[in-house]
């Protein structure tokens, strides 16, 4: 994260009430590579009341230039791969970026086809992979929660790392 | 099923100007094969008479078979049109060294999608078309190179040359 | 050229994407004034090349991946595609499998068409609308998941029949559920034929002619709405279509309001066959063998898609792989028809315009680029959506 590398007394209070800022009130921007949609849908009933993904703060908008997150789904078409990068240039620093979908795991049962790229990671960075043909909604907030845990601890969740229960039901550590 | 044989009993009948060879292959569908050239004409025919939509343009790559020269391989252009529960699939076979059909646009404009992606997937060049212009392949896809061809297992090179992120 | 004061183009791209390019897949307007004189489109954003892996994976490999071709409407592709291959390999598919898949094929018409209805009314600002359709879209996703296993792509067809039963415990779970949407969906109804804002917004609007939507090709709801009687599960009975006939729902107005109209009485015509498969599902096997290699042959497998119709080729060599598969999904008809229906409508209309047809790409974020002689300036899609609404409430 460059803008921590500038040493001041107040550099790093200033850093943790950013983060807090971001913690509790990311905006996130969805994009779809080429995906079938699945995932999409899916990621937008987290919009809805029965998921509510709001209530932690997450927000999605349509401006890549004011988002924190970038929700991705899809194997990236050739068409697409470029539009994928563009957007994640437009994003300030710094930035994160949610797979979303077996597609972009690893291309998923598109694998192998001409058109796609495959892997998001091979595009943009990624930091948290959320498999799934598509994954639930509450796969994906819990994916999305992760990330905010991660940057409260300044590192990624571990791989592996079992899910926490209370954050899976919203009743979030206060 | 009476319905459905009688309808494909008057497509039938309107096509016979040109019809080079007629096949049943199931009992709801007729298959037409018609000379290239003689493809609009019978469309103008089938509109005329109201019979069916347009449904769908299928492409077959049939390369040449093993031991004759291989650019005696032809491409099939299928026509399919919709009535009721009767299919009627139009057939022309264009050889790879004159792969050329006329475009249907002035008989059906919405044609135009259909007649895109078959000529961009199979190396078709699709006579006095209103647009030629890619409509699933990426601008930066190789010219000459038609993914539906059977000749083809996937582009050497990867995608835009770009490089990674981060 | 300097007399066309206020030709402009806006360029509806299929996908978000940077200002910076030139040549974006997209949906373009060409605007003089506030009138849309001209609209083409141009896709491959989600062109992944199915058709031709369809050729290296065998057949059984292919349900997985056609069922892929899209989140929405999956179980039509998979349904399409093993139909064919029953057809070729000359297979009797019990009547309880049949029954089943059609079942499932109409649970999944509830949730495309509340999801299109919630979509479609957030295009044109109605929020609330958009929350209940999708809460109760719920409804039918529980379902589809206690059925299946899972919320998306239920799997539920394998050559030969499928792969799960409806218990009694579901039977009645389902009918709960469509007892539960009957009268909600009567709610919307009324909301889309008497509200005023709605109206405005709608009717009158995106008018296709009877002899238009037959000459542009336009199939299902789109089609219905202009009173073409083209339904593909009446015209040409598939799965368990012959035993559990369809009314076919039309509307002669035409318009964007008509389209409405047809979807939510669909859903109404869709509780009543769920119903009634579910008192009479005939008892018996799941599905019959099948064998690896399937018999060379063509086929035509055309199934009724939540959109329209869905026309699959398929040709096999007599091998485990197909030799063609060739898929036309209805919303490529159906783009056909809006791009055409578009000119002489206003700018504002374009965003319910295109919802109208419920197109099948994928993307909710799309930018809009506005070319004003040599200059170029970017609109991002809510804001396009939001000059419509607000236009209406001047």
């Amino acid at each position: 994260m460059t803008e921590m590398t500038v040493s001041s007394p107040w550099q790093a209070l200033l850093d943790k009430i950013r983060d807090w800022a971001r913690i509790n009130s990311p905006w996130a921007i969805h994009y779809n590579s080429g995906s079938c949609n699945g995932c999409d849908i899916e990621i937008l009933a987290t919009l809805t009341p029965r998921y509510d993904m709001e209530r932690f703060g997450v927000k999605l908008q349509g401006s890549p230039r004011h988002a924190d997150i970038l929700i991705c789904t899809g194997p990236v078409t050739r068409l697409s791969r470029e539009r994928l990068l563009r957007t994640y240039e437009q994003m300030p620093e710094p930035k994160f970026v949610v797979a979303v979908g077996s597609c972009g795991l690893s291309g998923g049962v598109f694998r192998g086809c001409y058109n796609i790229v495959g892997d998001i990671s091979e595009v943009v960075p990624v930091d948290v992979y959320i498999p799934g043909c598509p994954p639930r909604p509450e796969a994906i907030i819990y994916g999305v929660v992760q990330l905010l845990e991660s940057l409260k601890n300044k590192a990624p969740a571990a791989a592996g790392q079992l899910p926490d229960s209370d954050a899976l039901s919203g009743k979030e550590n206060q | 099923m009476n319905d459905t044989s009688s309808l494909l009993g008057q497509a039938e009948l309107i096509l016979r100007p040109w019809a080079a060879d007629y096949t049943h292959p199931e009992a709801d569908r007729l298959d037409v094969l018609l000379p290239p050239e003689a493809l609009k004409i019978a469309v103008r025919a089938l509109q005329k008479a109201r019979w069916g939509y347009f449904a769908a343009l299928t492409g077959l790559d049939l390369p040449a078979p093993a031991g004759a020269k291989p650019e005696d391989g032809h491409i099939e252009g299928l026509y399919h049109f919709c009535e009721g529960a009767a299919v009627l699939t139009l057939r022309v076979r264009l050889p790879y060294a004159r792969a050329q059909v006329e475009s249907l646009c002035e008989v059906i404009p919405s044609a135009l999608l259909y007649e895109r992606e078959f000529s961009e997937m199979y190396g078709v060049d699709v006579l006095q078309s209103p647009m030629k212009t890619r409509l699933l392949l990426a601008d930066d896809w190789p010219e000459d190179v038609y993914p539906m061809r059977k000749s083809f297992s996937g582009l050497q090179e990867p995608p835009a040359a770009e490089v990674k992120v981060g | 050229m300097d007399n066309q004061v206020e030709a402009r183009k806006f360029i509806v791209p299929i996908g978000p994407q940077h200002p910076a390019l030139k040549e974006p897949g997209h949906f373009e307007f060409s605007v003089e004034g506030e009138v849309v004189t001209g609209a083409s489109v141009r896709l491959g954003y989600v062109h992944r090349g199915i058709e031709k892996a369809a050729e290296s994976r065998n057949w059984t490999q292919n349900l997985y991946l056609f069922e892929r071709i899209c989140g929405i409407c999956s179980h039509v592709h998979a349904t399409a595609l093993t139909l064919g291959v029953e057809k070729l390999a000359n297979l009797q598919v019990p009547p309880r499998a049949q029954a089943i898949r059609t079942l499932m094929g109409e649970l999944e018409r509830i949730h495309s068409h509340l999801l299109w209805l919630g979509v479609a009314a957030h295009e044109g600002g109605f929020d609330t609308l958009f929350m209940y359709s999708w809460r109760d879209r719920e409804t039918v996703m529980d379902l589809l998941e206690s059925i299946s296993g899972n919320r998306v792509h239920y799997s539920a067809n394998i050559i030969g029949g499928v792969k799960f039963d409806i218990d009694d415990q579901r039977k009645d779970a389902i009918l709960r559920g469509m007892d539960f949407l009957e009268p909600r969906t009567r709610h919307y109804l009324d909301v889309v034929t008497g509200d005023r804002t709605f109206i405005a917004r709608t009717r009158g609007i995106g008018g296709m002619t009877r002899e238009q939507a037959e000459l542009l090709g336009a199939v299902g709801p789109t089609a219905r709405a202009s009173g073409v009687t083209r339904d593909v599960r009446v015209d040409s009975p598939y799965a368990a279509y012959p035993d559990f006939p369809v009314n076919v729902v039309t509307d002669e107005g035409g318009d964007l309001a008509a389209r409405f109209v047809v979807r939510i009485k669909e859903l109404f015509e869709t509780y009543r066959l769920v119903r009634e498969i579910l008192a009479k599902l005939p008892p018996g096997e799941l599905a019959v063998r099948a064998l690896r290699r399937v018999p060379a042959g063509e086929t035509v497998s055309r199934v009724e898609a939540p959109r329209g119709e869905l026309f699959y080729f398929l040709k096999s060599a007599g091998a485990d792989k197909p030799d063609r598969v060739k898929v036309r999904t209805p919303s490529l008809c159906n783009w056909a028809t809006v791009t055409q229906v578009a000119v002489g409508h206003k700018l504002a209309d374009m965003p319910m315009l295109l919802s109208g047809i419920d197109p099948c790409f994928s993307c909710n974020d799309r930018l809009v680029r506005v070319n004003r002689g040599r200059d170029s300036e970017l609109m991002s899609w809510e804001a396009l959506r939001r000059y419509g609404i607000e236009y209406y409430q001047k």
